[in-house]
């Protein structure tokens, strides 16, 4: 049955009947880490040391119920028997589903019901190689995952502008090579004809030939930089497309748990370190390690004791640079992280500018910001001064083998063993030697913030969405509107249910009014329909197919929807309305605002349908921002409309207006409509009432009222509500 | 009495927890017994020992109390090992190392509650700074440890963190 992991044999040999269930806790009974295994049978639960030593045990027969109590960051099995609740075993929050599954089966096993099936998402899973915890629905572990393969996938953006990197390439070898020359060139001029002091032909051949190969090099440099910046461009448009279409297909779920403004910076600023490495880090680093290859063999060639000497500083380099590579780039995660936190505080106080203002909290804000950016400045200073001080550091130290160089060559050319311009020659290739040295660590810079750029971006690109569409999905076509949700069970964060057990079959065509108190679920619930979020439990299908079979787009073609909080894009208002149908007429539009009630004091706008509304619908009031979105999803047409306080924000008398023109439209179409003024459902067909997160009663008004149970309640206290105030309910 | 309207502050003359045969909590409040309580810590963050909610097992709250330590001693013991239990929150003594392997940061850490590990995708998100020098660290499957002052760790400890911090 369900074991999980092997039970340990000093265990197992001391238990007569093969148990039901065993699990490791990663908790003692004391709240410590620790271990302890945990058994049960159709007869006892038990608990064990792990080097088998019993611990504890109860008779199941004593049993009356089970619950896995969570608490935060860990949790507690509890028993309730006759003698009251009992404590089992605790555990922390990486075993809270195992936990749950034992408290449903243990319960099952007191009341003596139909066991439960241990389903997968159930058990957490390791790793098999490293013991390190796989995350959910990835089969790759992230630790034996190499940083090999992360630079191999950031190169495969590269891979369409092959051509153009291998011209640069070829380019940079011809750059690198004739670059070489005029060192030589003058060796020839100073041992040639400086110092013979033979004016011939050759010193007009040697100056032509500096000045072509000045020429030809930079003409080179230009068509290799004008391929740089296209393939570095096209680079940065793919990246930036890809990171935002991850982002894009990414669940609701990620987004709940994340400030949204972030992303803004990180698809721009990631791209371009990503970007930055990729192009002018990958043929500098080959263009520059050719030259240094290049000048050793020249230099060998020229004189090799004397090349061994600008050798020898070369170990100690290579030793710093392994040395400082990791701090360096947890230095650039740092300024990142900085840099993040300013983003995520900025992106805050100017989405709710209005509240700051309202409340006078501008200074507030303002050293709130103050604080957070001398964070960054110092992350600034830390990183920039890091790699500021290397560069001389390592010019430094190779300008050591230079000074050994001049002395024993100035030796040799006093010995007259060497020529001069031998040894000029060799002192100007040295020098070259610094560019490429100090390639080397703005190469490590570069490298370093790329990778952890691209960390971060294949992060999302790796995280699946929570609500995957399903390989073939069915077709649905144009749908009638049943929905049946069978035994839902849903929660924001997982064992803390929010709607439980909600068992519902609505017809086609048919008006559901959902209720409840604040908090009570119903939003929830047609976040559910919408299929935002999948159930944890049960299963809700349209016309028989299951919600999971259906393509996302082709779902979201039949269902229109206005949510609680109503948004609108940067647009104009007709724009607004065609959203989810770009070729609308403007028939079609301003039919649709009609129904809404939104066409008159549209049209009475000095700019009509095309106001721009500004980022979130701003310079319109709450009631108008509300019947634009409500023209918005109606007029696609939905076979499924969806309405959450639709019209919450209007005076009756217009929601009456809006109602009417709704009932007209509704006519056919399945609705789910949610409303705190119970007046507005009247129409529904069928009430249903949630309390904390349970279907409590369902019925049509007049069955509910007379009934006199919780919707009688929330009637009666709106009545009384509006006594008060003298208005109608 | 019972206002509610108002926060129902418990006096801690008439509160008296204690743990029942089977380990739970439990407790008597204004003269009334429960045989389970579940307490809350209303700011977890900033005040870990005041303003606790205690509730029934259905989760309705029967009264905050404004400081465990006005309770008597057991009761104080009992709700002290009850917090740290609902709370789970090991306090960080020592901090082993931290080591970044591919795209996971790993952590070695002694804890209070004896030494664990934490495995975490990246730091933005798994890393909280409440206050001060709190650090209030989360790993992939939700596991939490708190750092109290960074400061006041060991010399070790320290120079592992200054680079994530
Ligand atoms: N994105 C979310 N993440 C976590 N918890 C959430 C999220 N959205 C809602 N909740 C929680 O789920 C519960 C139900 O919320 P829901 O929005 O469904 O209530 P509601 O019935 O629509 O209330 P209201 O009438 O106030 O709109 C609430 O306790 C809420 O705190
Ligand atoms: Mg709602």
């Amino acid at each position: 049955m369900s074991i999980l992991e092997k039970l340990p044999d000093k265990i197992r040999a001391q238990m007569s009947d093969e148990p039901l269930f065993s699990a490791k806790t990663d908790l003692r009974n004391n709240g410590h880490f620790g271990e302890q295994w945990i058994t049960f049978t159709e007869r006892e639960i038990l608990l064990w040391e792990t080097d088998g030593l019993q611990y504890f045990n109860l008779k199941v027969e004593d049993l009356k119920e089970a619950r896995a109590v969570n608490g935060v960051g860990g949790g507690t099995l509890l028993v309730d028997t006759k003698k009251g609740p009992v404590v089992v075993a605790r555990y922390t929050a990486a075993l809270s589903s195992v936990f749950g599954f034992a408290a449903k089966l243990l319960t099952a096993i007191a009341k003596d019901e139909e066991r439960p099936m241990a389903s997968e998402k159930e058990f957490p899973r390791y790793c098999p190689t490293c013991e390190n915890p796989l995350s959910e629905g990835s089969q790759v572990c992230p630790i034996c995952k190499n940083n090999g393969k992360v630079i191999a996938r950031m190169l495969k953006y590269a891979k369409p502008y092959k051509l153009q990197m291998i011209a640069a390439g070829f380019l940079l070898i011809f750059t690198t090579l004739v670059e070489l020359i005029p060192p030589y060139l003058t060796k020839v001029m100073i041992d040639d004809v400086l110092q013979p002091k033979n004016m011939g032909s050759t010193l007009l051949m040697v100056v032509i030939g500096l000045g072509a190969t000045a020429l030809v090099m930079s003409v080179m440099q230009t068509v290799r930089g004008l391929i740089g910046v296209w393939v570095g461009s096209k680079l940065m448009g793919d990246l930036r497309k890809d990171i935002y279409s991850s982002l894009m297909r990414l669940s609701l779920a990620f987004f709940d748990r994340r400030q949204t403004s972030q992303f803004i910076g990180r698809v721009n600023s990631d791209s371009e370190a990503m970007r930055q490495f990729m192009t002018d880090g990958v043929i500098w680093v080959s263009g520059e390690s050719l030259r240094v290859i290049a000048i050793f063999i020249i230099m060998f060639g020229l004189d090799w004791k004397l090349t061994l000497f600008a050798l020898l500083p070369m170990p100690f380099m290579v030793v710093v640079s392994m040395k400082l590579w990791p701090k360096i780039g947890r230095r650039w995660y740092q300024q990142w992280r900085s840099i993040f936190r300013l983003n995520v505080l900025v992106g805050d106080s100017l989405q709710g500018v209005r509240v700051v203002k309202a409340f006078g909290q501008e200074a507030t804000e303002m050293s709130r910001y103050a604080e957070a950016n001398r964070e960054v400045v110092r992350h600034n200073i830390r990183i920039e001064g890091l790699w500021q001080g290397m560069f001389p550091l390592f010019s430094f130290i190779a300008g050591l083998g230079t000074l050994l160089i001049w002395y024993f060559g100035g030796q040799s050319v006093l010995r007259e063993e060497l020529q001069l311009g031998t040894l000029m020659a060799l002192i100007a290739y040295l020098t070259m030697l610094f560019g490429p040295l100090q390639w080397v660590s703005q190469m490590i810079n570069w490298a370093s913030n790329a990778l952890s750029a691209a960390d971060r971006v294949f992060e999302i690109m790796d995280t699946p969405s929570e609500v995957p569409d399903v390989r073939d999905p069915v077709p649905i076509g144009v749908i009638e509107g049943h929905v049946r949700f069978d035994k839902v069970t849903y929660g924001y964060e997982k064992h803390h249910p929010v709607i439980k057990d909600i068992n519902l079959q609505v017809k086609a065509g048919e008006m559901i009014g959902l209720v409840g108190h604040s908090g009570a679920g119903k939003s929830t619930f047609i976040n559910m329909i919408c299929r935002f979020y999948d159930t944890d439990e049960g299963s809700i299908s349209i016309d028989g197919v299951d919600l999971r079979r259906i393509s996302q787009s082709d779902l979201r073609k039949q269902i229109g929807v206005v949510l609680q909080e109503t948004f609108l894009f940067d647009g104009t208002i007709a724009e607004n309305i065609a959203y989810s149908k770009p070729d609308a007429t403007p028939e079609d539009i301003m039919r649709a605002a009609k129904i809404a009630n939104a066409h008159d004091f549209i049209v009475r706008l000095p700019d009509g349908y095309d106001t721009r509304v500004g980022e979130r619908g701003h310079r319109l009031s709450g009631g108008e921002k509300q019947r634009v979105s409500i023209a918005r999803a109606i007029i696609h047409d939905p076979r499924i409309l969806i309405l959450d306080e639709a019209t919450a924000s209007v005076d009756t008398e217009t929601e009456r207006q809006i109602q009417e023109a709704i009932t007209r439209l509704v006519k056919g179409r399945t609705t789910f409509a949610i409303a705190h003024r119970l007046s507005t459902l009247r129409n529904a067909d069928r009430l249903v009432v949630l309390e904390r997160g349970k279907i409590v009663e369902v019925g049509t008004h007049e069955e509910l009222l007379a009934k006199e149970g919780a919707y009688h309640k929330l009637v009666e206290a709106q009545q009384e509500l509006s006594k008060i105030k003298g208005v109608e309910g | 009495m019972n206002d509610t309207y108002d926060i129902h502050m418990l006096e801690p003359e008439r509160v008296m927890f204690s743990r029942g045969q089977g380990g739970v909590f439990q407790g008597v409040i204004n003269g009334k017994p429960y045989e389970e309580l579940v307490v809350f810590r209303a700011f977890p963050f900033l005040y870990t020992t005041q303003y606790i909610s205690i509730r029934d097992a259905k989760g309705d709250e029967l009264g905050i109390i404004r400081d465990i330590a006005q309770l008597d001693e057991e009761s104080l013991r009992e709700i002290e090992r009850e917090l740290q239990f609902r709370y789970f929150l090991p306090r960080v003594t020592k901090v082993g190392s931290v080591k970044q392997k591919s795209d996971l940061w790993l952590w070695e850490l002694q804890t209070n509650l004896g030494p664990t590990r934490m495995a975490m995708r990246n730091l933005h998100e798994h890393m909280q700074f409440p206050s001060g020098n709190r650090i209030i660290l989360t790993d992939i499957n939700g596991k939490r440890c708190e750092i109290a002052d960074w400061q006041s760790l060991d010399s070790h400890s320290r120079t592992q963190l200054t680079d994530v911090i």
